[in-house]
């Protein structure tokens, strides 16, 4: 199955992504490739029906949870210690130029 | 051979040397050859001098523990509160985390100097850890080649001696093919064996930290100190090993059952091949018996391996949005326009890939088509893995079906560099421990890894395997030159 530029560009939209005409013909390209390797599981052995579990479901008893307990929060200023706060807000202007 | 941890922390505590004088001479093994090998990528020698300072104390007032005072390096995707962490991105540039990990916790507890982070590919995602922001690190063995990756700059720094030991970060192969590119050891514990949080998240149900060593019993003594449950991650498993590992190593394999799977084989360079049998004949001259299995799920592992990572991933990166930190473009219309300007201005053209893949796979349509179907492929993976080791005690195999690449390689596609993570992969699937071991050279002196694969939480025997290959095959592969001597 050939993947388009339109569907490249919608993914990249629900990815929050964007490309350059000559990045999405590259990405395109590339990305058929992809598709076509990933496809190769449904050539493959069936998965059997059993319940999907993640690896730490095998490892991790549902009855063995933490308590839900409130703990300390980090402090605001360590948290907004990357970036320009504003009030103790993260702050983003609504356009910059 | 050169001084493994208990032999540096046996002169540290007889004080034949101290922990400054120690730093010392790491910092300037690293000030002469980092600029040519780019194994670091932030230095950080204030903190390390002060935190000898306090392991001398700690030496001093008696009963410090193995790793007190031992110079060692962190991979960038490790936070270290106030320290640079970076994961090797354009879009975390100037990122200083506000917290430890919890392996990082560990060890600073312990006394452990850190030197600094090390190099390794964006977001830990590649083989080559080419896709940095920083440039590639270049492999010690020879700078003509690439380390391997995703933790390339941690086997960069062990191989050469500018770290004691490091720690890396293995989803798909991450600790284990640059340790056989470049001729170390490196273990990747049992998925839950040691806690991931602090760990910049990549594939969240495959991640796991480990160290990166120059000896099977220095991966034990450090898998020792940073294994254990963690109420900060659920996923985490405080299992009980019983006595340290480091300290249950002397072992025969008499009657050890060894599974070797033919498909671990197919299309693996001969020379590679020809050593694994070379390690086989020598487990088997001394009493282990080798098994021959099958292993059908395994041809499938790697595309059910990249749609379950790249799915992850597509989640986790989601949080890069030029908010709360790490790089913000410059000039932007609205708030969407300023988010997916910042992610494609900041992300590599791998983790895009990537990003974009696992938004595939997890779209309306097409989630059940490969997202459902790769994790129900991956309990066919987890059972037949539970089946062998009915049978075996352990795997062997190659740790990558090639030795390291030429730098700046363009001969691959992205699918054909995927390629290349066959024999890594199907251990992450399944959440078992797998240790990387050299076990001798090509004809290009390019060094070969050889693969112990165990059942979940079975280290120990991981570790027996792969130290009672080392003391009987002896240096198959010649230590690394240059870097600090002690």
């Amino acid at each position: 199955m050939a993947i388009t530029k339109t569907e490249i560009e919608k993914l990249a939209r629900l990815a929050k992504l964007s490309f350059s005409d000559e990045e999405l013909e590259r990405f395109t390209a590339e990305f058929d490739e992809i598709i076509a390797f990933a496809d190769t599981i449904n050539q493959s052995i069936e998965g059997g029906t059993e319940q999907i579990r993640s690896v730490g479901a095998r490892m991790v008893s549902f009855d063995d949870l933490r308590s839900d307990e409130v703990v300390p929060s980090l402090p605001n200023e360590k948290i907004l210690s990357n970036v320009e706060g504003y009030n103790g807000f993260f702050s983003v202007e609504r356009s910059k130029k | 051979m050169r001084a493994g941890i208990a032999e540096l922390a046996e002169k540290l505590r007889n004080r034949e040397i101290s922990a400054v004088e120690l730093t010392k001479v790491y910092i300037k093994a690293i000030e002469e050859l980092n600029p040519t090998l780019n194994a670091y990528v932030h230095l950080t020698f204030d903190t390390a001098l002060k935190a000898a300072e306090q392991a001398d104390q700690m030496l001093k007032e008696g009963d410090a523990p193995p790793l007190c005072g031992i110079p060692m390096a962190l991979k960038d995707n490790i936070c270290t509160d106030g320290l640079p962490t970076t994961c090797c991105s354009k879009i975390l540039k100037g990122f200083k985390p506000y917290y430890d990990a919890t392996v990082w916790e560990k060890l600073k507890k312990q006394g452990a100097v850190l030197l600094g982070k090390t190099n390794m590919d964006e977001f830990a995602m590649g083989s080559t850890s080419e896709t940095s922001c920083y440039g590639a690190p270049l492999n010690p063995r020879n700078t003509d080649y690439v380390t391997g990756g995703s933790s390339g700059g941690s086997a960069a720094a062990v191989c050469a001696n500018l770290a004691v030991y490091s720690l890396g970060s293995d989803t798909g192969g991450s600790i284990r093919q640059p340790a056989s590119f470049c001729g170390v050891v490196g273990l990747k514990p049992t998925y839950g064996a040691v806690s991931r949080y602090g760990l910049i998240a990549y594939g969240s149900s495959l991640d796991q930290i480990g160290p990166l060593t120059n000896s099977v019993k220095d991966a034990a003594i450090v898998f020792d100190a940073i294994k254990g449950g963690d109420k900060r991650d659920q996923t985490s498993v405080d299992y009980d090993y019983g006595a340290p590992l480091a300290e249950c190593l002397d072992r025969d394999v008499k009657g050890m059952r060894i599974g070797v799977a033919e498909e671990f084989f197919d299309g693996i360079n001969p020379e590679i091949k020809s050593k694994i049998e070379e390690a086989l004949n020598l487990f088997e001259k001394n009493g282990a018996k080798i098994e021959n299995i099958r292993f059908p799920a395994l041809k499938i592992a790697l595309p059910v391996y990249y749609i379950i990572a790249c799915a992850e991933a597509s989640s986790n990166l989601g949080r890069y949005d030029g908010i709360r930190y790490g790089y913000r473009t410059s000039s932007y219309t609205s708030i969407d326009d300023m988010i997916v300007k910042t992610r494609s201005e900041g992300f590599g053209d791998e983790v895009k890939r990537r990003i974009m893949l696992g938004t595939y796979v997890l779209s309306s349509g097409y989630y059940d088509a490969y997202y459902k179907k790769a994790c129900l492929i991956r309990e066919e993976i987890n059972r037949e893995f539970d089946a062998v080791f009915e049978k075996c005690d352990v795997l062997v195999a190659p740790t990558a079906p090639n030795t390291a690449f030429p730098l700046n390689y363009r001969g691959a596609s992205p699918v054909e560099m995927y390629l290349s993570d066959i024999c890594t992969v199907p251990v992450n699937i399944a959440g078992v421990p797998a240790i990387s071991i050299p076990c001798g050279a090509d004809a290009k002196g390019l060094p070969i890894g050889m693969q112990i694969i165990g059942k979940r939480f079975d280290e120990a025997t991981v570790l027996q395997a792969a130290h009672f290959y080392e003391q009987c095959a002896g240096e198959v592969i010649g230590a690394y030159e240059g870097g600090a001597r002690v």
